[in-house]
This record gives C-alpha cells, sequence and structure tokens, in this order.
C-alpha cells in the first residue's frame, strides 16, 4: 500500500529514535576514545579538539598491527580450507541416494546440534599432545573441522537442486571426476561459496575461547584476544581502552559497510534450511 | 561460468556413435554416483570433522563417567559420580537454573523486538535502508568488543548511570552488574542489543516473501493493521519465526563470551552459566572430568529443546 | 449498492515529471459497470487502487456514495476486490478466503458459513471449499477470487484485469458470466482492462484513459461510432480505425488527391473548428468504410501488402502508393473484404471510402471536428 499518511510519518520518527537509541553505545565508544586522558566529564559531551593520541597508545602496547595479522592468517586459512573440503564432500552427497550416502550426510548434520563445549577439553589435550598449541595451524585446524558441518549443509542443499547436465556432459568430454569439479561444478557453486565465505570469515574473526586457549603463553593473538588482554592490563584507563575497542572492531566494521547488501543476505539466507 | 578450458575440451570431443555415447552416459551415471570415483570427495571433510569434532566429542562424553584429570593417562570409570556432584553442586544447580533463564529471556525478547523492528523497516518509510544497515551492524561485532563496551557502560559512572541522571531519572540509577538481583538481565540486554538486528533481517527476509496484494487483500477485506498482521502476515512467516527461535534458544544456551567478560560469572556466581562454569572448572580448576559432565549435560539440553521446539515449530507451518 | 464520483483525482509518484493520473473526473452511477480501459500505463490501475484506497491521493476527492473516502482506510471502504494475481491467502482453504471478510466484519459462524455456501454454488466451488489455493488451477482460483468478492455485498466492486492470466478460451467463457453475474446482483462495478474487446462487450459505459487523462466516456456503441479524440479513434475498434492525414478543400477531403466528397455541414464544421495550415486535418475511417476495387476505378492507389483470413470476415492491409501523405499509426490501411473477394498480395488496386464513415479530427490537438 502506498499511502504515506501522518500515521507512516509517526513510524519514522520511532523507528529513527529506536536506531538511535541502538547506535547510542557506539557513540559512547567513540567519543570518549578521542577524549585526551584524565578527562572525566559527562561520556555524552563532546570534548574539543579530539586527540588520537589513544589511538596509537593503544595500536602498540595491545599489539593490535600483529594481532590483526594472526586474525587475517588464521581466517582466510581456515575459511579457504573449509570451503575446499566442504563443496567436495557436498558433491557425492549430493548426488548419491545410496544409504551410505545419507547416512554420512546425517553424520555431518549431527554436527550442527552439537554445542562445542563437549569436545572442547578432549580436543584441547589432543592439541597439546600433538604439540599444536601455540601455533597459528593448530587454529587454522581447529576451525575448518568446527564449520564443516554447516558448509557440508548449505552446499549439499544447493548442489541438489542443480541439475546434473553439466557434470554430465563434463565427464563424456573425457573430464576425470575431479576436474568436472572443479571446472563445472565449483564455478556453479559461486552464490554458497560467498554466503560460506561471509558467515565463516565473521564467525571466525570474532571467535574468543578457542584462540584463548590455545594461544595463551605465546606472543600469538587474534584481535578478540588481543583485547581481552589489553583491557585487562589497562581496564582503568577507558579512553585507552576505547581505542583499542574501537580498532579492534574497526576492520569488520568496514567490510560490513562496504558489503552489507551480501553480509545481510547471506545471514537471512538460512531461511530456507 | 564454465571456464575456458571446458570449453576446449568440448572443441577438441570427436563425434560418436548413438551406441557408444548411450555406453558413456551409462557409465558417466555411475561415476557420478556412490561408489567408485567420487565418494572419496568425502573424506579430507570427513577426516577434518571427525578428528575436530565427532572423536572429541566422543572422548568426551566417556570422560564424563570417569576420574580424568587431563593429564594422567590413565583414567578411572567412576559411573555417575561426577553427574551426583553436579546436583548436589549450588554452583552448578545455579548454573543450570541461569542458563536457562538467560535463554528463554533471549529467546523471547529478543525475537519480540526484532519482529517489531522488521515490521517497522518493511515499512513504507524512507530511511528503512540506512535503518536496516545501522540495526544489524552490531550482529557483526565481535561478542568481546561488545562485552566490554557494555561493561563500561554499566559502571556506576558510566554513561548509563550519567544519562539518566542527565534526564533527571537519578532514582533509577543502579549498580548494574555489581546488583545480584539486576547483573542477569543486563547480560540479557546485551545480548538483545547485539543481535536483535539479526532477527530482524530474518523476519525481513520473511516478510518480504509475502506477496504484497495479499496484505492488500486483506485490508480491502476488512482487516485493520494488527488483524492483517494476526490473520494473512503471522502464518505466512512461520518459518522465519521457526529459525528465529531455534536460533536464539540455542545461541543462549551456548552463551560464554559476553558473560566472562561482562561479569565472569559474578557477583559471587549470579551470572554464572554453564559455559563459563564448564570454563573455569577446567582451566582454573583442573577438573576435567567435572567440567565434562557439566558439556555432557548443556549437550544434552539443547538436544532435546531443539528436537522438541523443532517438531512443535514445524507443525505450526502451513506448507 | 452506491455510486462512485472522482471529483478531478490526482496521483503524482515521486521523481516522475507526469501525473499517473491527472486531475480525473468521473462519476459513476448506482448500479452501473464501468470499465476502465487503456494502454499499459495510462493510470487505469493507479485510479482502480485510488478507489480501493490502496494509493494515496494527491489531489482532487473520491466519493461513494454520499461519503468522502479520499482519506478513509481501505478496510472501512466498504468495498471488494478482484486482485489481477487472486491474491488469495495460501493457508486458508477456499472457503476460509471466501469467508474472511465476513470474519472481518463478525458476522455469526453460521452466517459466514451459508452465505460461503451460496456463492460457491453459484461459482461451482462447492467441491473445492476445503482445499487450499494451491491445490486449485487457474480457473477455479480466479473463481474463488469472484466468490470472495461477491460474499460480502459491498458498496462497490473492483475488479483489475482479473480475465488477464486466463487462456483465451476460458476468458470469453468467465466474461459473460461476470457481465450476467453482475447484473444480477445490480452491484455499482469498476473493472480495469488493456483488453478493448472486454471493454466493449462488458460495459455499460467505457472509459478510455491515456497518460493518466480521461480520453472519454460513453457507451461503447457511441465510442466505437463517435470518437472523441484521434487516442480513442485508434484505440476503440479492432483492427483499429484508419488514420491519415487529409486536405480539406471545397467539396471534401483530399488523401493524396482521391476526393472523398463530403456534406456542407461537415465541412463547414471543419474549417470553422479549425482544420490546420493548408486546411490539413486527420482522416479517420474505419475498415468496413473502406472498400478495395480495381485499378482501373476512381479511388486512392495502394499495393496490397498482407491479407488475414479470419473465416467469416478478411482483412486486407495495404500501403499508399504515393508516401507523401504520411499515416498516422503504419504504413498500413486496413480494409474490410467482403467473403468472396479474391485479393492477392502485391495486388495494385483502389481505395475507396464511404463518406458516411469519415471521422475528422484537428491535427493539433486531436479533437473531433464533427
Amino acid at each position: 500500500m502506498n499511502r504515506y499518511g501522518w500515521r507512516t510519518f509517526a513510524l519514522e520518527i520511532g523507528m529513527i529514535a529506536v536506531t538511535l537509541l541502538f547506535a547510542f553505545p557506539l557513540y559512547v565508544l567513540v567519543n570518549l576514545s578521542l577524549r585526551p586522558e584524565g578527562q572525566l566529564s559527562s561520556p555524552l559531551a563532546i570534548h574539543w579538539p579530539p586527540t588520537f593520541a589513544n589511538y596509537s597508545s593503544a595500536w602498540h602496547q595491545a599489539a593490535l598491527g600483529r594481532a590483526i595479522f594472526d586474525s587475517l592468517v588464521i581466517t582466510v586459512g581456515s575459511v579457504a580450507v573449509v570451503v575446499i573440503v566442504s563443496s567436495m564432500a557436498a558433491y557425492p552427497l549430493a548426488r548419491s541416494t545410496a544409504r551410505l550416502s545419507r547416512w554420512t550426510f546425517g553424520l555431518f548434520m549431527l554436527g550442527l546440534l552439537l554445542p562445542f563445549q563437549l569436545a572442547l577439553l578432549p580436543l584441547y589435550t589432543a592439541m597439546r599432545d600433538l604439540h599444536l598449541l601455540g601455533s597459528l595451524w593448530g587454529l587454522i585446524l581447529f576451525y575448518s573441522g568446527l564449520q564443516v558441518p554447516f558448509c557440508v549443509f548449505l552446499y549439499t542443499a544447493f548442489l541438489r537442486a542443480v541439475p546434473r547436465d553439466y557434470e554430465e556432459a563434463a565427464v563424456l568430454d573425457g573430464c576425470t571426476p575431479l576436474r568436472a569439479f572443479r571446472h563445472v561444478v565449483f564455478p556453479l557453486l559461486r552464490p554458497v561459496t560467498g554466503t560460506v565465505v561471509i558467515l565463516n570469515a565473521i564467525f571466525v574473526w570474532n571467535d574468543f575461547l578457542t584462540p584463548l586457549l590455545y594461544l595463551s603463553g605465546t606472543d600469538r593473538q587474534t584481535i578478540p584476544v588481543a583485547i581481552f588482554t589489553f583491557v585487562g592490563q589497562y581496564s582503568s584507563d577507558w579512553q585507552l581502552v576505547f581505542a583499542a575497542l574501537v580498532m579492534g572492531i574497526a576492520p569488520i566494521l568496514l567490510v560490513y559497510f562496504a558489503m552489507q547488501r551480501q553480509i545481510i543476505r547471506g545471514f537471512s539466507g538460512g531461511l530456507k534450511g | 561460468m564454465i571456464d575456458a578450458d571446458f570449453e576446449v575440451v568440448r572443441d577438441e570431443a570427436p563425434p560418436m556413435s548413438l551406441a557408444r555415447g548411450a555406453t558413456l552416459v551409462r557409465r558417466a551415471r555411475a561415476q557420478l554416483g556412490v561408489g567408485t570415483s567420487t565418494w572419496w570427495f568425502v573424506l579430507p571433510a570427513l577426516g577434518l570433522y571427525a578428528f575436530i569434532v565427532l572423536i572429541p566429542t566422543v572422548r568426551g562424553s566417556y570422560y564424563s563417567f570417569t576420574d580424568w584429570d587431563g593429564l594422567n593417562p590413565v583414567k578411572h570409570w567412576v559411573g555417575l559420580d561426577n553427574f551426583t556432584a553436579i546436583l548436589h553442586d549450588d554452583a552448578a544447580r545455579g548454573a543450570i537454573k541461569h542458563t536457562v533463564l538467560i535463554a528463554i529471556a533471549i529467546m523471547l525478547i529478543q525475537n519480540a523486538i526484532g519482529l517489531l523492528l522488521a515490521l517497522g523497516v518493511n515499512s513504507q518509510i524512507k530511511s528503512r535502508n540506512i535503518l536496516r544497515v545501522v540495526l544489524f551492524a552490531p550482529a557483526v561485532m565481535t561478542p568481546v568488543v561488545v562485552a566490554f563496551l557494555w561493561q563500561y557502560l554499566y559502571t556506576p559512572d558510566g554513561a548509563i548511570n550519567r544519562a539518566l541522571g542527565a534526564v533527571g531519572l537519578h532514582g533509577l540509577e543502579r549498580g548494574w552488574l555489581g546488583d545480584t538481583s539486576l547483573a542477569l538481565w543486563c547480560i540479557v540486554v546485551v545480548i538483545i542489543w547485539q543481535f536483535a538486528g539479526y532477527s530482524m533481517v530474518i523476519f525481513l527476509a520473511g516478510l518480504q516473501s509475502i506477496p504484497a496484494e495479499i496484505t492488500e487483500a486483506s485490508a480491502v477485506d476488512g482487516a485493520g493493521a494488527f488483524r492483517r498482521f494476526w490473520y494473512v502476515t503471522r502464518p505466512l512467516i512461520a518459518p522465519a519465526i521457526t529459525v528465529n527461535l531455534m536460533l536464539s534458544i540455542i545461541g543462549g544456551l551456548k552463551l560464554f563470551d559476553q558473560v566472562w567478560v561482562l561479569t565472569g560469572g559474578g557477583p559471587g556466581y549470579a551470572t554464572d552459566t554453564l559455559s563459563t562454569l564448564i570454563y573455569r572448572n577446567a582451566f582454573q580448576f583442573g577438573e576435567f572430568a567435572y567440567s565434562t559432565a557439566l558439556a555432557l549435560l548443556l549437550t544434552v539440553f539443547v538436544a532435546v529443546v531443539s528436537g522438541a521446539q523443532y517438531r512443535l515449530l514445524r507443525s505450526q507451518e502451513y506448507a | 449498492m452506491a455510486a462512485v464520483r472522482f471529483d478531478s483525482v490526482s496521483r503524482v509518484f515521486a521523481k516522475e515529471l507526469r501525473p499517473a493520473v491527472d486531475r480525473l473526473s468521473l462519476d459513476i452511477p448506482d448500479g452501473e459497470f464501468l470499465v476502465l480501459v487503456g494502454p499499459s500505463g495510462c493510470g487505469k490501475s493507479t485510479t482502480l487502487r485510488m478507489l480501493a484506497g490502496l494509493e494515496r491521493v494527491d489531489g482532487g476527492s473520491i466519493w461513494i456514495g454520499d461519503s468522502d473516502v479520499t482519506r478513509v482506510a481501505p478496510q472501512n471502504r466498504d468495498i471488494a476486490m478482484v486482485f489481477q494475481n487472486y491474491a488469495l491467502y495460501p493457508h486458508m482453504s477456499v472457503e476460509q478466503n471466501m469467508g474472511f471478510a465476513l470474519k472481518m466484519a463478525r458476522t455469526p459462524r453460521p452466517q459466514i458459513r451459508t452465505r460461503v455456501g451460496e456463492a460457491a454454488r453459484l461459482l461451482a466451488l462447492d467441491e473445492f471449499l476445503g482445499r487450499k489455493p494451491g491445490a486449485l488451477s487457474g480457473g477455479q482460483r480466479q473463481r474463488v477470487a469472484m466468490g470472495r468478492a461477491i460474499v460480502r455485498d459491498p458498496q462497490v466492486f473492483l475488479m483489475d484485469e482479473p480475465l488477464s492470466n486466463l487462456d483465451a478460451k476460458l476468458r470469453v467463457q468467465t466474461r459473460t458470466e461476470i457481465s450476467a453475474l453482475q447484473r444480477r446482483l445490480g452491484t455499482t462495478t469498476v473493472y480495469v482492462t488493456h483488453d478493448q474487446v472486454e471493454a466493449m462487450t462488458m460495459g455499460d459505459r467505457v472509459a478510455v484513459m491515456n497518460e493518466g487523462r480521461l480520453q472519454q466516456v460513453d457507451a461503447p456503441k457511441r465510442l466505437y461510432a463517435r470518437p472523441a479524440n484521434v487516442f480513442v479513434a485508434g484505440f476503440i475498434g479492432s483492427p483499429p480505425m484508419n488514420l491519415r492525414v487529409g486536405r480539406l478543400d471545397r467539396d471534401g477531403v483530399l488523401l493524396d488527391g482521391y476526393r472523398i466528397p463530403l456534406g456542407r455541414d461537415l465541412l463547414a464544421r471543419a474549417a470553422a473548428a479549425g482544420a490546420g495550415r493548408d486546411g490539413e486535418l486527420v482522416v479517420g475511417f474505419r475498415p468496413d468504410a473502406a472498400e478495395l476495387t480495381a485499378e482501373s476505378e476512381p479511388g486512392l492507389a495502394v499495393v496490397v501488402e498482407e491479407v488475414e483470413e479470419l473465416g467469416f470476415d478478411a482483412f486486407a492491409y495495404a500501403a499508399a502508393l504515393d508516401d507523401a501523405a504520411e499515416s498516422l499509426h503504419s504504413a498500413d490501411i486496413v480494409a474490410r473484404l467482403p467473403g468472396d473477394t479474391a485479393v492477392s498480395r502485391g495486388q495494385k488496386m483502389r481505395l475507396r471510402v464511404n463518406p458516411q464513415g469519415i471521422h475528422l479530427f484537428s491535427t493539433k490537438t486531436g479533437e473531433s471536428l464533427d
């Protein structure tokens, strides 16, 4: 209905007010991060002129540059592995109707249900015994395995709806199954791959507990861990802390604002399942 | 989408007889099924999955019935001792209560707010696109960062009390996270703030899948705004409702980051959840077996709740 | 049942230069079946939606009966609407779909059941009452959409191209059913279509719209016989009226040297009403006023390009040999061929026009000059 009457206007005002309320904490966050040390006036007022001293201090003291690098390596590494591995696994699962295939799919689906806490400790000890703790590889391995069920699910559901014609044509032309997959099937999965990459990257980037456990005692940190340790040390100096917080979420917010349409679509596409 | 490599192969394929073509198709079909050449595609994923999730889960389930301490390779079967200990442990019972409370509160309130936001954003207002982007933004932020931000807001001298004071509501100022009766709800607020946008987005997808003509028809049929929603919109977004309720309750049961950062389980043990309890028992007290037993309990919880809820909600959907 | 009045109603969509509906004024008496017809984008659907309350009114007012409903919400207007895509509630059964409005009006349940039952019987839907729309064919769904409207006994029926999704045969059948139904119920009906055949066969009166403006509203016969302007002349009638630029002279009109004699009155009126510079005006004649004769006879020189055989009738599409005179529609002139005439493609012939069938229009305004 295209009736923009006074009622719709009232709704518009109301929604804007609610959104401002939601944005209020972020306003406080940025506002305080730009204050010089020791400024104790109300967090609601803007202090002029703003200072970036907090940012440079926090950057060095929290070793954020290094943390961003470590987070990036882990995120890119695990997302790449999980995309390749899950899409490949989805292929026979989507195409075959044999009982073994259906049971294997069910096995993967089990992982969607299991909270990770149960596996947490045994895996920790296993990683420890394999000397994978303290290294980025351990985490790449971890996230790859953890995200397999969800990604296999997404890929299989999508692939089931794709007609087999393309693959059959490829095999007729002499492709081995692997080549057929690489050149024909995988490109067809691009929409799902987009969603998988987005959802996984955000999850891995933001994860806290496992990097905390696995990397403790080393100088490697992911962003969440770096923030956590930093705040633990400087908790009384909120301006400094806030500068660190802002820098901590800046990367992901920048990516979000640049790609919000795809990101939101990726999150809400789960409706099909 | 089919790349150049494939095209070249196509061009070089020699013409073939009908019979030979038929044989190849049959073989191709057989190959593409399970059995000969592609079944091994599953192995890498299966291997990673087994190593990271399945095997540790099985081991964990087993260890919860032993006296495992994480170091000593020898474990003794102790049967249900760990579980009876849980029942007798006040901290554990409290944690269970808190976990359930938080999960239910989140499920109900976050989705109610998310639905209202979705209805607002789905209307004719001009700022809908910007509002949608802003409201969803917290959902992608690092939970740890969000938690620290709110921890500050909740401090007695923090922005919330200051804001209340600024509008003259000094009487509403509180100790927030330090107040044993309020702390749990403070945590719930933080989660809702972060994820209401997420619920909203899923509801939006559901709302936008309803053809406009149908809501218009119901208006012409005499239904005002509320009745349009109740009789037409609500049944047609049932799948979105299902997804949202399930995601929020499972997420709520497993919650760790925010609780740990905001209160660490405190004040005292007033906001301890199963997840924080598991962490503390394992990495601060070294009680690996007890911790794993708690984890098994949590797993059973989640399985039962998801199963029941899924069945209940699916029956509500019309198609 | 009530009369409907549009009083200088306008709708302007943001960012668009011309209004979608431009100061439309239309009076529809109680019980009339009025058809709104016009090409895509002419504003007919927007007009209907404004009447329904689904579209904001930017200027003027709309009246149903004695009430000004311009700002009234759709649910309070006591109207029923059949949507182009039927808009049936997918999660409700046929019976619930048809009874929904009655339920909203808080009609007691037994009464709902009776009324729905009656309407279902009328539309041969009784056996489908328990089914959901997804399990019905297109034609059945269309009937449910109709049933949903007639069960209510509203003041006005609104129909937005309800037949456009049906196949041709079903369309013709349903057309007569709708007309009969409306006559029986006597409810004021506003019916939108882009198909002028539907308009001509169904309406008590037809309102032709183009580019947001009302061109002419009249009974179908008058619309056909006395179009008010060039647009209506070319829109109503199939095949369309031939429209060519001609010149006025003392005794008639000239089409490329072929003179069609006209009566004194008509000539005087045309001259007075302002034929263009050099006496230019638009000459219109329908295919059945045109006749093809042998080359030896007097007439407009044409060559036959195409012949359309329709069984009971045939039409020849011809192009004028002298291209100096441009036609307003296409290069083709359409002439009706009596059943036994043998005419072939490429044949050179002469076109003669019956003076009784001539319509004159101004080249400047397009308005009728007679």
